[in-house]
Protein backbone atom coordinates (compact mmCIF):
# COMPACT_ATOMS: atom_id res chain seq x y z
CA UNK A 1 0.00 0.00 0.00
CA UNK A 2 3.02 2.67 0.41
CA UNK A 3 4.15 5.06 -2.13
CA UNK A 4 6.89 3.43 -4.41
CA UNK A 5 9.71 5.99 -4.61
CA UNK A 6 10.17 7.83 -8.35
CA UNK A 7 13.96 6.67 -8.07
CA UNK A 8 15.27 10.37 -8.48
CA UNK A 9 17.49 10.68 -5.52
CA UNK A 10 15.45 14.03 -4.66
CA UNK A 11 14.29 15.57 -1.95
CA UNK A 12 11.60 18.69 -2.59
CA UNK A 13 10.89 20.99 0.36
CA UNK A 14 8.32 23.37 -0.37
CA UNK A 15 6.72 26.06 2.25
CA UNK A 16 7.52 24.41 5.29
CA UNK A 17 6.64 25.43 8.47
CA UNK A 18 7.31 23.87 11.83
CA UNK A 19 5.57 25.24 15.00
CA UNK A 20 6.13 23.82 18.41
CA UNK A 21 4.19 25.89 20.53
CA UNK A 22 5.10 29.09 20.18
CA UNK A 23 8.18 28.43 18.81
CA UNK A 24 8.62 28.70 14.93
CA UNK A 25 11.18 26.89 14.25
CA UNK A 26 10.58 26.72 10.47
CA UNK A 27 8.66 28.96 8.38
CA UNK A 28 8.37 28.73 4.23
CA UNK A 29 11.33 26.76 3.55
CA UNK A 30 11.63 25.57 0.40
CA UNK A 31 14.40 24.07 -1.65
CA UNK A 32 15.28 20.75 -3.80
CA UNK A 33 18.33 18.86 -3.17
CA UNK A 34 19.34 17.15 -6.44
CA UNK A 35 21.62 13.66 -6.97
CA UNK A 36 25.30 14.02 -8.29
CA UNK A 37 25.89 16.58 -6.00
CA UNK A 38 26.44 17.37 -2.24
CA UNK A 39 23.80 19.83 -0.78
CA UNK A 40 25.07 21.71 2.56
CA UNK A 41 22.82 22.94 4.68
CA UNK A 42 23.59 25.93 6.59
CA UNK A 43 22.87 27.98 9.14
CA UNK A 44 23.46 29.02 13.12
CA UNK A 45 22.81 26.88 16.21
CA UNK A 46 19.01 27.10 16.61
CA UNK A 47 18.16 27.67 13.34
CA UNK A 48 16.20 25.20 12.34
CA UNK A 49 18.15 22.87 10.74
CA UNK A 50 17.47 20.01 12.53
CA UNK A 51 13.94 20.29 12.67
CA UNK A 52 14.07 20.70 8.93
CA UNK A 53 15.89 17.17 8.46
CA UNK A 54 13.68 15.61 10.52
CA UNK A 55 10.49 16.87 8.64
CA UNK A 56 12.27 15.24 5.70
CA UNK A 57 12.44 12.03 7.35
CA UNK A 58 8.89 11.98 9.05
CA UNK A 59 9.86 12.40 12.46
CA UNK A 60 8.78 15.82 12.65
CA UNK A 61 4.98 16.88 10.96
CA UNK A 62 5.36 19.66 9.58
CA UNK A 63 2.53 22.38 10.65
CA UNK A 64 2.20 23.52 6.94
CA UNK A 65 3.84 22.45 3.38
CA UNK A 66 5.68 19.46 3.03
CA UNK A 67 8.95 17.43 2.68
CA UNK A 68 8.98 14.74 -0.04
CA UNK A 69 11.75 11.97 -0.88
CA UNK A 70 11.51 10.95 -4.01
CA UNK A 71 7.98 12.40 -4.44
CA UNK A 72 6.61 11.24 -1.37
CA UNK A 73 6.37 12.08 2.48
CA UNK A 74 9.50 9.27 3.70
CA UNK A 75 6.36 7.56 6.18
CA UNK A 76 4.68 6.44 2.93
CA UNK A 77 7.84 5.05 1.25
CA UNK A 78 7.95 1.61 0.49
CA UNK A 79 11.83 0.48 1.72
CA UNK A 80 12.72 4.06 2.71
CA UNK A 81 16.16 2.65 3.98
CA UNK A 82 16.57 1.64 0.29
CA UNK A 83 15.84 5.37 0.01
CA UNK A 84 17.68 7.55 2.38
CA UNK A 85 20.12 6.40 4.74
CA UNK A 86 19.81 8.91 7.96
CA UNK A 87 22.61 10.13 10.34
CA UNK A 88 20.85 12.47 13.11
CA UNK A 89 22.09 14.11 16.31
CA UNK A 90 20.32 11.97 18.61
CA UNK A 91 20.61 9.04 17.48
CA UNK A 92 22.39 6.20 18.98
CA UNK A 93 22.48 2.20 19.81
CA UNK A 94 21.21 0.37 22.75
CA UNK A 95 24.62 1.12 25.05
CA UNK A 96 24.77 -2.34 25.81
CA UNK A 97 24.74 -3.93 22.31
CA UNK A 98 27.95 -4.30 19.89
CA UNK A 99 28.35 -2.30 16.79
CA UNK A 100 27.62 -5.69 15.03
CA UNK A 101 25.25 -6.73 16.69
CA UNK A 102 23.08 -3.63 16.27
CA UNK A 103 23.72 -3.69 12.78
CA UNK A 104 22.58 -6.94 13.27
CA UNK A 105 19.31 -5.65 14.48
CA UNK A 106 18.81 -2.91 12.29
CA UNK A 107 19.63 -5.22 8.88
CA UNK A 108 16.93 -7.72 9.76
CA UNK A 109 14.73 -4.32 10.33
CA UNK A 110 15.57 -3.60 7.10
CA UNK A 111 15.56 -6.66 5.30
CA UNK A 112 19.32 -6.39 4.00
CA UNK A 113 21.39 -9.45 4.05
CA UNK A 114 23.71 -10.65 6.63
CA UNK A 115 26.66 -10.02 5.41
CA UNK A 116 25.68 -6.32 4.70
CA UNK A 117 26.89 -5.61 8.20
CA UNK A 118 30.37 -6.55 7.60
CA UNK A 119 29.96 -4.41 4.60
CA UNK A 120 29.13 -1.35 5.89
CA UNK A 121 31.86 -1.84 8.72
CA UNK A 122 34.38 -1.44 6.50
CA UNK A 123 33.12 1.45 4.89
CA UNK A 124 33.17 3.63 7.73
CA UNK A 125 36.25 1.69 9.19
CA UNK A 126 35.28 0.28 12.09
CA UNK A 127 35.71 -3.67 12.03
CA UNK A 128 38.19 -3.38 14.88
CA UNK A 129 36.21 -2.01 17.14
CA UNK A 130 32.54 -3.97 15.78
CA UNK A 131 32.52 -6.50 19.15
CA UNK A 132 32.79 -3.58 21.88
CA UNK A 133 29.64 -2.40 23.48
CA UNK A 134 28.31 1.04 21.58
CA UNK A 135 28.08 2.15 25.20
CA UNK A 136 31.82 2.97 25.44
CA UNK A 137 32.61 4.65 22.01
CA UNK A 138 33.88 7.99 21.71
CA UNK A 139 31.45 10.29 19.70
CA UNK A 140 33.43 9.96 16.32
CA UNK A 141 32.99 6.33 16.75
CA UNK A 142 29.54 6.67 17.18
CA UNK A 143 29.46 8.72 14.34
CA UNK A 144 30.41 6.14 12.23
CA UNK A 145 28.45 3.67 13.53
CA UNK A 146 24.80 6.02 12.95
CA UNK A 147 27.22 5.97 9.03
CA UNK A 148 27.40 2.65 8.69
CA UNK A 149 23.62 2.06 10.43
CA UNK A 150 22.44 4.52 7.22
CA UNK A 151 24.50 2.76 4.40
CA UNK A 152 23.14 -0.63 5.36
CA UNK A 153 20.10 -0.21 3.13
CA UNK A 154 22.27 0.93 0.13
CA UNK A 155 20.67 4.14 -0.33
CA UNK A 156 20.15 6.53 -2.97
CA UNK A 157 20.00 9.45 -0.56
CA UNK A 158 22.29 10.46 2.22
CA UNK A 159 21.30 12.65 4.98
CA UNK A 160 23.55 14.07 8.21
CA UNK A 161 22.48 16.24 10.21
CA UNK A 162 25.99 18.06 11.70
CA UNK A 163 28.06 14.46 11.51
CA UNK A 164 31.43 16.65 12.10
CA UNK A 165 30.35 16.75 15.34
CA UNK A 166 32.59 14.55 17.44
CA UNK A 167 35.04 13.86 14.53
CA UNK A 168 38.81 14.62 14.66
CA UNK A 169 39.90 16.10 11.97
CA UNK A 170 41.57 13.40 10.44
CA UNK A 171 37.92 12.05 10.58
CA UNK A 172 36.08 14.90 9.01
CA UNK A 173 38.88 14.58 5.96
CA UNK A 174 37.95 10.79 5.53
CA UNK A 175 33.64 12.24 6.16
CA UNK A 176 34.38 14.78 3.14
CA UNK A 177 36.04 12.25 0.93
CA UNK A 178 33.22 9.58 1.38
CA UNK A 179 30.15 12.26 1.07
CA UNK A 180 31.88 13.34 -2.31
CA UNK A 181 32.38 10.45 -3.42
CA UNK A 182 28.81 9.01 -2.88
CA UNK A 183 27.34 12.60 -4.25
CA UNK A 184 30.08 11.68 -7.36
CA UNK A 185 28.54 8.51 -7.83
CA UNK A 186 25.21 9.68 -9.32
CA UNK A 187 23.65 9.95 -5.33
CA UNK A 188 22.28 12.85 -3.47
CA UNK A 189 23.54 14.17 -0.39
CA UNK A 190 22.08 16.79 2.17
CA UNK A 191 24.42 17.69 4.95
CA UNK A 192 23.96 20.01 7.47
CA UNK A 193 26.69 22.01 9.45
CA UNK A 194 26.56 25.48 11.94
CA UNK A 195 30.04 25.97 10.91
CA UNK A 196 30.84 27.35 7.40
CA UNK A 197 34.30 26.18 7.18
CA UNK A 198 33.62 22.30 7.75
CA UNK A 199 31.25 22.48 4.61
CA UNK A 200 32.47 24.92 2.17
CA UNK A 201 34.80 22.29 1.02
CA UNK A 202 32.18 19.42 0.74
CA UNK A 203 29.13 21.07 -0.66
CA UNK A 204 28.87 21.59 -4.40
CA UNK A 205 25.53 23.76 -3.32
CA UNK A 206 24.76 25.08 -0.51
CA UNK A 207 21.14 26.56 1.29
CA UNK A 208 21.64 28.80 4.15
CA UNK A 209 18.84 29.21 6.44
CA UNK A 210 18.68 31.92 9.55
CA UNK A 211 15.91 32.30 11.43
CA UNK A 212 13.89 29.28 9.89
CA UNK A 213 13.96 30.85 6.41
CA UNK A 214 15.81 30.40 3.74
CA UNK A 215 18.61 33.26 3.07
CA UNK A 216 20.54 32.03 0.41
CA UNK A 217 20.37 29.04 -2.34
CA UNK A 218 22.65 28.40 -5.23
CA UNK A 219 26.13 26.82 -5.88
CA UNK A 220 28.75 26.99 -3.51
CA UNK A 221 31.13 29.41 -5.17
CA UNK A 222 27.66 31.65 -5.99
CA UNK A 223 28.30 32.47 -2.27
CA UNK A 224 32.01 33.90 -2.68
CA UNK A 225 33.19 34.01 -6.07
CA UNK A 226 31.42 37.14 -6.88
CA UNK A 227 33.56 40.24 -7.00
CA UNK A 228 33.23 42.69 -5.19
CA UNK A 229 34.89 46.15 -6.04
CA UNK A 230 35.52 49.79 -3.98
CA UNK A 231 35.26 52.63 -5.52
CA UNK A 232 36.18 55.76 -4.36
CA UNK A 233 34.90 58.75 -7.69
CA UNK A 234 34.31 62.11 -8.41
CA UNK A 235 30.92 61.52 -9.15
CA UNK A 236 28.95 58.06 -8.04
CA UNK A 237 25.91 58.70 -8.96
CA UNK A 238 27.08 59.01 -12.52
CA UNK A 239 29.17 55.95 -12.32
CA UNK A 240 26.30 53.78 -10.98
CA UNK A 241 24.09 54.83 -13.78
CA UNK A 242 26.93 53.73 -16.50
CA UNK A 243 27.49 50.69 -14.47
CA UNK A 244 23.83 50.02 -14.73
CA UNK A 245 23.54 50.93 -18.26
CA UNK A 246 26.42 47.73 -18.83
CA UNK A 247 24.13 45.56 -16.79
CA UNK A 248 25.99 45.61 -13.61
CA UNK A 249 22.97 46.30 -11.09
CA UNK A 250 24.56 45.20 -7.68
CA UNK A 251 25.65 48.72 -6.74
CA UNK A 252 25.80 49.45 -3.28
CA UNK A 253 26.41 53.42 -2.40
CA UNK A 254 28.55 53.22 1.17
CA UNK A 255 29.11 55.03 3.93
CA UNK A 256 32.37 57.09 3.05
CA UNK A 257 30.35 58.42 -0.11
CA UNK A 258 31.88 55.69 -1.86
CA UNK A 259 30.46 52.66 -4.31
CA UNK A 260 30.90 48.59 -3.81
CA UNK A 261 30.06 47.13 -6.94
CA UNK A 262 29.46 43.74 -7.69
CA UNK A 263 31.64 43.49 -10.94
CA UNK A 264 35.46 42.93 -11.87
CA UNK A 265 37.87 45.90 -11.26
CA UNK A 266 38.97 46.38 -15.11
CA UNK A 267 34.84 46.88 -16.09
CA UNK A 268 34.68 49.26 -13.12
CA UNK A 269 37.57 51.30 -14.73
CA UNK A 270 36.99 51.31 -18.16
CA UNK A 271 33.60 52.49 -17.71
CA UNK A 272 34.39 54.99 -15.39
CA UNK A 273 37.13 56.10 -17.90
CA UNK A 274 34.20 55.85 -20.82
CA UNK A 275 31.77 57.99 -18.36
CA UNK A 276 34.29 60.73 -17.90
CA UNK A 277 34.42 59.90 -13.71
CA UNK A 278 37.20 60.00 -12.33
CA UNK A 279 38.92 57.50 -10.06
CA UNK A 280 40.12 58.36 -6.66
CA UNK A 281 40.75 54.70 -5.49
CA UNK A 282 39.48 51.38 -6.72
CA UNK A 283 40.10 48.65 -4.38
CA UNK A 284 39.20 44.70 -5.40
CA UNK A 285 38.17 42.15 -2.67
CA UNK A 286 36.57 39.09 -2.93
CA UNK A 287 33.99 38.80 -0.84
CA UNK A 288 35.27 36.38 2.35
CA UNK A 289 33.14 33.57 2.77
CA UNK A 290 32.71 33.52 6.24
CA UNK A 291 31.78 37.28 6.15
CA UNK A 292 29.23 36.67 3.64
CA UNK A 293 27.88 33.98 5.72
CA UNK A 294 27.58 36.03 9.10
CA UNK A 295 25.90 38.71 7.11
CA UNK A 296 23.78 36.54 5.47
CA UNK A 297 22.67 34.66 8.40
CA UNK A 298 22.62 38.41 10.70
CA UNK A 299 25.67 37.91 12.32
CA UNK A 300 24.80 35.28 15.04
CA UNK A 301 26.92 32.27 14.98
CA UNK A 302 27.60 30.87 17.81
CA UNK B 1 1.90 7.55 8.85
CA UNK B 2 3.03 4.65 7.24
CA UNK B 3 0.88 2.31 5.14
CA UNK B 4 3.23 -0.45 4.86
CA UNK B 5 1.13 -1.16 8.60
CA UNK B 6 2.46 -4.63 9.81
CA UNK B 7 5.44 -5.59 10.46
CA UNK B 8 7.70 -7.93 7.70
CA UNK B 9 9.59 -10.98 9.29
CA UNK B 10 12.49 -8.98 9.69
CA UNK B 11 11.09 -5.94 11.68
CA UNK B 12 9.70 -8.86 14.02
CA UNK B 13 12.60 -10.43 14.46
CA UNK B 14 14.64 -7.28 15.06
CA UNK B 15 12.08 -6.23 17.78
CA UNK B 16 12.71 -9.79 19.44
CA UNK B 17 16.61 -9.53 19.02
CA UNK B 18 16.26 -6.61 20.77
CA UNK B 19 13.94 -7.97 23.55
CA UNK B 20 16.33 -10.94 24.28
CA UNK B 21 19.46 -9.29 23.69
CA UNK B 22 19.08 -6.98 27.28
CA UNK B 23 18.53 -7.96 30.79
CA UNK B 24 14.66 -7.01 31.60
CA UNK B 25 13.58 -10.52 30.10
CA UNK B 26 14.98 -12.47 32.52
CA UNK B 27 15.52 -9.78 35.06
CA UNK B 28 11.45 -9.84 35.31
CA UNK B 29 11.37 -13.42 35.06
CA UNK B 30 12.94 -13.87 38.25
CA UNK B 31 10.43 -12.03 40.98
CA UNK B 32 8.01 -14.32 38.50
CA UNK B 33 9.48 -17.99 39.13
CA UNK B 34 9.87 -16.99 42.80
CA UNK B 35 6.58 -15.67 43.34
CA UNK B 36 5.02 -18.42 41.36
CA UNK B 37 6.92 -21.29 43.91
CA UNK B 38 6.05 -19.13 47.08
CA UNK B 39 2.48 -18.86 46.29
CA UNK B 40 1.80 -22.37 45.51
CA UNK B 41 4.46 -23.70 48.07
CA UNK B 42 1.81 -21.90 50.88
CA UNK B 43 -1.06 -22.49 48.84
CA UNK B 44 -2.88 -23.04 52.73
CA UNK B 45 -1.64 -19.63 53.61
CA UNK B 46 -3.36 -18.51 50.31
CA UNK B 47 -6.46 -20.56 51.48
CA UNK B 48 -6.81 -19.20 54.53
CA UNK B 49 -7.13 -15.72 53.13
CA UNK B 50 -9.78 -16.86 51.56
CA UNK B 51 -12.78 -16.16 53.84
CA UNK B 52 -15.02 -19.39 53.79
CA UNK B 53 -13.39 -21.63 51.65
CA UNK B 54 -11.76 -25.23 53.03
CA UNK B 55 -8.90 -26.92 52.92
CA UNK B 56 -8.76 -30.25 51.25
CA UNK B 57 -10.58 -29.17 47.74
CA UNK B 58 -9.18 -29.76 44.10
CA UNK B 59 -9.32 -26.43 43.96
CA UNK B 60 -7.11 -24.95 46.30
CA UNK B 61 -4.17 -25.72 43.95
CA UNK B 62 -5.55 -24.10 41.09
CA UNK B 63 -7.16 -21.30 43.10
CA UNK B 64 -2.99 -20.28 44.50
CA UNK B 65 -1.75 -21.01 40.82
CA UNK B 66 -4.94 -18.36 39.45
CA UNK B 67 -3.24 -16.07 42.14
CA UNK B 68 0.53 -16.47 40.78
CA UNK B 69 -1.26 -15.74 37.41
CA UNK B 70 -2.46 -12.50 38.44
CA UNK B 71 0.62 -11.69 39.66
CA UNK B 72 2.78 -12.75 36.99
CA UNK B 73 0.68 -10.79 34.27
CA UNK B 74 1.86 -7.51 36.59
CA UNK B 75 5.62 -8.27 35.26
CA UNK B 76 4.44 -9.05 31.49
CA UNK B 77 2.79 -5.55 31.35
CA UNK B 78 5.82 -4.31 32.97
CA UNK B 79 8.45 -5.87 30.37
CA UNK B 80 5.60 -4.32 27.71
CA UNK B 81 6.27 -1.11 29.32
CA UNK B 82 9.96 -1.25 29.29
CA UNK B 83 10.39 -2.54 25.89
CA UNK B 84 8.68 0.39 24.57
CA UNK B 85 9.94 2.90 26.39
CA UNK B 86 13.79 1.78 25.98
CA UNK B 87 13.63 3.65 22.62
CA UNK B 88 13.16 6.72 24.13
CA UNK B 89 15.31 5.99 27.17
CA UNK B 90 18.67 5.15 25.20
CA UNK B 91 17.43 7.29 22.20
CA UNK B 92 17.31 4.52 19.77
CA UNK B 93 13.76 5.54 18.94
CA UNK B 94 14.51 7.76 15.82
CA UNK B 95 16.78 4.54 14.06
CA UNK B 96 14.21 2.09 14.91
CA UNK B 97 11.25 4.70 13.08
CA UNK B 98 13.57 5.44 10.23
CA UNK B 99 14.29 1.34 9.47
CA UNK B 100 11.01 0.20 10.27
CA UNK B 101 8.09 3.20 10.51
CA UNK B 102 5.83 3.80 13.60
CA UNK B 103 2.97 1.57 13.22
CA UNK B 104 5.07 -1.61 12.10
CA UNK B 105 7.60 -1.20 15.55
CA UNK B 106 4.78 -0.54 17.67
CA UNK B 107 2.99 -3.51 16.24
CA UNK B 108 6.36 -5.57 16.06
CA UNK B 109 6.98 -5.04 20.17
CA UNK B 110 3.48 -5.68 20.93
CA UNK B 111 3.92 -9.22 19.18
CA UNK B 112 7.47 -9.63 21.08
CA UNK B 113 6.24 -8.53 24.44
CA UNK B 114 2.90 -10.60 24.07
CA UNK B 115 5.41 -13.73 23.44
CA UNK B 116 7.63 -12.71 26.52
CA UNK B 117 3.86 -12.57 28.72
CA UNK B 118 2.75 -15.83 27.68
CA UNK B 119 6.20 -17.19 28.31
CA UNK B 120 6.08 -15.84 31.93
CA UNK B 121 2.78 -17.53 32.15
CA UNK B 122 3.97 -20.81 31.44
CA UNK B 123 6.94 -20.53 33.92
CA UNK B 124 4.61 -19.11 36.70
CA UNK B 125 2.35 -22.36 36.04
CA UNK B 126 5.55 -24.93 35.99
CA UNK B 127 7.16 -23.77 38.70
CA UNK B 128 3.89 -23.50 40.57
CA UNK B 129 2.56 -26.80 39.96
CA UNK B 130 6.05 -28.41 40.98
CA UNK B 131 5.74 -26.15 44.05
CA UNK B 132 2.08 -26.59 45.08
CA UNK B 133 3.57 -30.91 44.40
CA UNK B 134 5.73 -30.09 47.20
CA UNK B 135 4.32 -27.88 49.45
CA UNK B 136 0.45 -29.26 49.32
CA UNK B 137 1.13 -32.64 48.82
CA UNK B 138 -1.98 -33.56 50.99
CA UNK B 139 -4.49 -31.72 49.26
CA UNK B 140 -6.63 -33.33 46.03
CA UNK B 141 -4.85 -32.81 42.55
CA UNK B 142 -6.76 -30.88 39.94
CA UNK B 143 -7.53 -32.91 36.47
CA UNK B 144 -5.43 -31.88 33.87
CA UNK B 145 -8.10 -30.60 31.68
CA UNK B 146 -8.23 -27.80 34.80
CA UNK B 147 -4.79 -27.15 34.61
CA UNK B 148 -4.99 -26.87 30.83
CA UNK B 149 -7.54 -24.80 30.69
CA UNK B 150 -5.75 -22.50 33.38
CA UNK B 151 -2.99 -22.43 31.72
CA UNK B 152 -4.34 -20.95 28.48
CA UNK B 153 -6.55 -18.24 30.51
CA UNK B 154 -3.07 -17.45 32.24
CA UNK B 155 -1.22 -17.44 29.01
CA UNK B 156 -4.01 -14.85 27.03
CA UNK B 157 -4.13 -12.56 30.02
CA UNK B 158 -0.32 -12.24 30.82
CA UNK B 159 0.11 -11.83 26.67
CA UNK B 160 -3.08 -8.62 26.56
CA UNK B 161 -1.17 -7.72 29.67
CA UNK B 162 2.11 -7.13 28.20
CA UNK B 163 0.39 -5.78 24.89
CA UNK B 164 -1.53 -3.04 27.07
CA UNK B 165 2.29 -2.27 28.73
CA UNK B 166 3.49 -1.74 24.96
CA UNK B 167 0.80 0.57 24.15
CA UNK B 168 1.35 2.13 27.54
CA UNK B 169 4.88 2.49 27.41
CA UNK B 170 4.72 4.27 23.86
CA UNK B 171 2.01 6.86 24.73
CA UNK B 172 3.99 7.79 27.99
CA UNK B 173 7.82 7.41 26.57
CA UNK B 174 8.99 8.16 29.96
CA UNK B 175 10.06 4.80 31.45
CA UNK B 176 10.42 5.21 35.20
CA UNK B 177 6.95 7.55 34.56
CA UNK B 178 4.87 4.60 33.17
CA UNK B 179 6.55 2.07 35.42
CA UNK B 180 4.64 3.90 38.24
CA UNK B 181 1.72 4.41 36.11
CA UNK B 182 1.29 0.65 35.79
CA UNK B 183 2.00 -0.16 39.53
CA UNK B 184 0.06 2.55 40.70
CA UNK B 185 -2.84 1.92 38.53
CA UNK B 186 -3.03 -2.33 38.87
CA UNK B 187 -2.44 -1.69 42.71
CA UNK B 188 -4.08 1.06 43.98
CA UNK B 189 -5.98 3.42 41.49
CA UNK B 190 -8.17 0.23 40.36
CA UNK B 191 -9.34 -1.01 43.89
CA UNK B 192 -9.96 2.46 45.00
CA UNK B 193 -12.65 2.62 41.68
CA UNK B 194 -13.75 -0.31 42.11
CA UNK B 195 -14.38 0.39 45.85
CA UNK B 196 -16.31 3.51 45.06
CA UNK B 197 -18.23 1.55 42.20
CA UNK B 198 -19.41 -1.05 44.90
CA UNK B 199 -19.59 1.29 47.69
CA UNK B 200 -23.53 1.95 46.38
CA UNK B 201 -24.94 -2.16 47.04
CA UNK B 202 -25.83 -3.28 50.35
CA UNK B 203 -23.97 -6.58 51.30
CA UNK B 204 -25.68 -9.40 50.12
CA UNK B 205 -28.33 -7.41 47.87
CA UNK B 206 -28.18 -7.55 44.35
CA UNK B 207 -25.27 -5.57 42.54
CA UNK B 208 -26.32 -2.36 40.72
CA UNK B 209 -25.36 -1.72 37.41
CA UNK B 210 -22.51 0.66 38.89
CA UNK B 211 -21.30 -2.06 40.79
CA UNK B 212 -21.50 -4.37 38.02
CA UNK B 213 -18.88 -1.49 36.37
CA UNK B 214 -16.01 -3.00 38.29
CA UNK B 215 -15.96 -6.03 36.17
CA UNK B 216 -15.21 -3.96 33.00
CA UNK B 217 -12.18 -2.69 34.08
CA UNK B 218 -8.90 -4.37 32.64
CA UNK B 219 -7.52 -5.65 35.96
CA UNK B 220 -10.17 -6.87 37.22
CA UNK B 221 -11.36 -8.62 33.89
CA UNK B 222 -8.06 -10.50 34.19
CA UNK B 223 -8.56 -11.84 37.41
CA UNK B 224 -11.87 -12.64 36.81
CA UNK B 225 -10.61 -14.63 34.14
CA UNK B 226 -8.49 -16.38 35.83
CA UNK B 227 -10.24 -17.21 39.10
CA UNK B 228 -13.33 -18.54 37.39
CA UNK B 229 -12.01 -22.08 36.74
CA UNK B 230 -10.40 -22.78 40.53
CA UNK B 231 -13.88 -20.78 42.02
CA UNK B 232 -15.95 -23.35 39.99
CA UNK B 233 -14.27 -26.06 41.48
CA UNK B 234 -14.35 -24.69 44.98
CA UNK B 235 -17.51 -23.15 45.32
CA UNK B 236 -19.97 -24.59 43.19
CA UNK B 237 -22.52 -22.46 43.28
CA UNK B 238 -20.85 -20.24 45.15
CA UNK B 239 -18.41 -19.95 42.81
CA UNK B 240 -19.46 -16.44 41.51
CA UNK B 241 -19.15 -14.87 44.82
CA UNK B 242 -16.42 -16.18 45.20
CA UNK B 243 -14.72 -14.97 41.97
CA UNK B 244 -16.72 -11.45 43.70
CA UNK B 245 -14.21 -11.93 46.82
CA UNK B 246 -10.84 -12.61 44.90
CA UNK B 247 -11.13 -10.34 42.25
CA UNK B 248 -13.15 -7.24 43.90
CA UNK B 249 -15.50 -7.14 41.42
CA UNK B 250 -19.72 -7.50 41.98
CA UNK B 251 -21.73 -9.29 39.26
CA UNK B 252 -18.66 -10.76 37.32
CA UNK B 253 -19.46 -12.40 33.92
CA UNK B 254 -18.27 -16.14 32.54
CA UNK B 255 -14.28 -15.88 32.32
CA UNK B 256 -14.92 -15.21 28.61
CA UNK B 257 -16.95 -12.63 28.86
CA UNK B 258 -13.66 -11.12 31.11
CA UNK B 259 -11.40 -12.04 28.31
CA UNK B 260 -13.23 -10.17 26.07
CA UNK B 261 -13.40 -6.92 27.74
CA UNK B 262 -9.95 -7.47 28.66
CA UNK B 263 -9.30 -7.80 24.53
CA UNK B 264 -10.97 -4.64 24.62
CA UNK B 265 -8.91 -2.76 26.57
CA UNK B 266 -6.16 -3.86 24.73
CA UNK B 267 -7.64 -3.29 21.24
CA UNK B 268 -8.23 0.26 22.40
CA UNK B 269 -4.90 0.70 24.07
CA UNK B 270 -2.80 -0.33 20.80
CA UNK B 271 -5.57 2.44 19.32
CA UNK B 272 -4.81 5.00 21.29
CA UNK B 273 -0.52 4.06 21.22
CA UNK B 274 -0.96 4.00 17.33
CA UNK B 275 -2.39 7.39 17.16
CA UNK B 276 -0.50 9.27 19.66
CA UNK B 277 3.33 7.23 18.93
CA UNK B 278 2.55 8.15 15.01
CA UNK B 279 1.55 11.93 15.43
CA UNK B 280 4.24 12.25 18.11
CA UNK B 281 7.65 14.47 17.12
CA UNK B 282 10.50 12.63 17.25
CA UNK B 283 13.15 15.20 18.45
N1 LIG C 1 10.91 19.62 20.33
C1 LIG C 1 11.02 20.95 20.36
N2 LIG C 1 10.22 21.67 21.17
C2 LIG C 1 10.31 23.01 21.22
N3 LIG C 1 11.16 23.75 20.51
C3 LIG C 1 12.00 23.10 19.68
C4 LIG C 1 11.98 21.67 19.57
N4 LIG C 1 12.92 21.30 18.67
C5 LIG C 1 13.50 22.45 18.25
N5 LIG C 1 12.96 23.53 18.85
C6 LIG C 1 13.32 24.94 18.62
O1 LIG C 1 13.28 25.18 17.24
C7 LIG C 1 14.36 26.02 16.84
C8 LIG C 1 15.17 25.34 15.78
O2 LIG C 1 15.84 24.24 16.37
P1 LIG C 1 16.71 23.22 15.52
O3 LIG C 1 15.92 22.76 14.36
O4 LIG C 1 17.21 22.18 16.46
O5 LIG C 1 17.90 24.14 15.01
P2 LIG C 1 19.37 23.75 14.54
O6 LIG C 1 19.40 22.30 14.26
O7 LIG C 1 19.60 24.59 13.34
O8 LIG C 1 20.28 24.11 15.66
C9 LIG C 1 15.12 26.34 18.11
O9 LIG C 1 14.66 27.59 18.58
C10 LIG C 1 14.74 25.24 19.04
O10 LIG C 1 14.79 25.69 20.37
MG1 LIG D 1 20.66 20.89 15.07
Amino acid sequence: MGREPDGSGRIEVSGLTKRFGTVEAVRGLSFAVEPGAVTGFLGPNGSGKTTTLRAILGLVAPTAGSALVEGAPYAELTGPARVVGAVLEAQGAHPARTARRHLQVCASAVGAPEQRVDEVLALVGLIDAADRAAGGYSLGMAQRLALATALLGDPRILVLDEPGNGLDPQGIAWLREFLRGFAHSGRSVLVSSHQLAEIAQTADRLVVISGGTCVYQGPADGLHGRPAVRVRCSDPVRLAEALAARGVLEIDHVADGGLAVAADAVLVGDTALAAGVALYGLVEERADLEAMFLRLTGGGVA
Amino acid sequence: MTTDLLPTAGVLRAEALKALSVRTWWALAIPVGLLAVMVNLFGGLFSSAVAGVGDGLPGILLASLAYALSLTTVFAALHGVVLATAEFRHRTATTTYLLAGRVPTLLAKAAVAAGVGAAYALLAIVLGLLAGLLGQGAAPLPSVGGIVMLSVVGIVVAALWAVLGVALGTVLVNQAGAVVVLLVYVFAAENLVSLILRSGTEEGSAPSAIARLTSFLPANAGDIALYDLPARELGGRFASSIVEGLAGVAGPPPAWGALLVLLVWTGAGLAVAWVVGGRRDVT
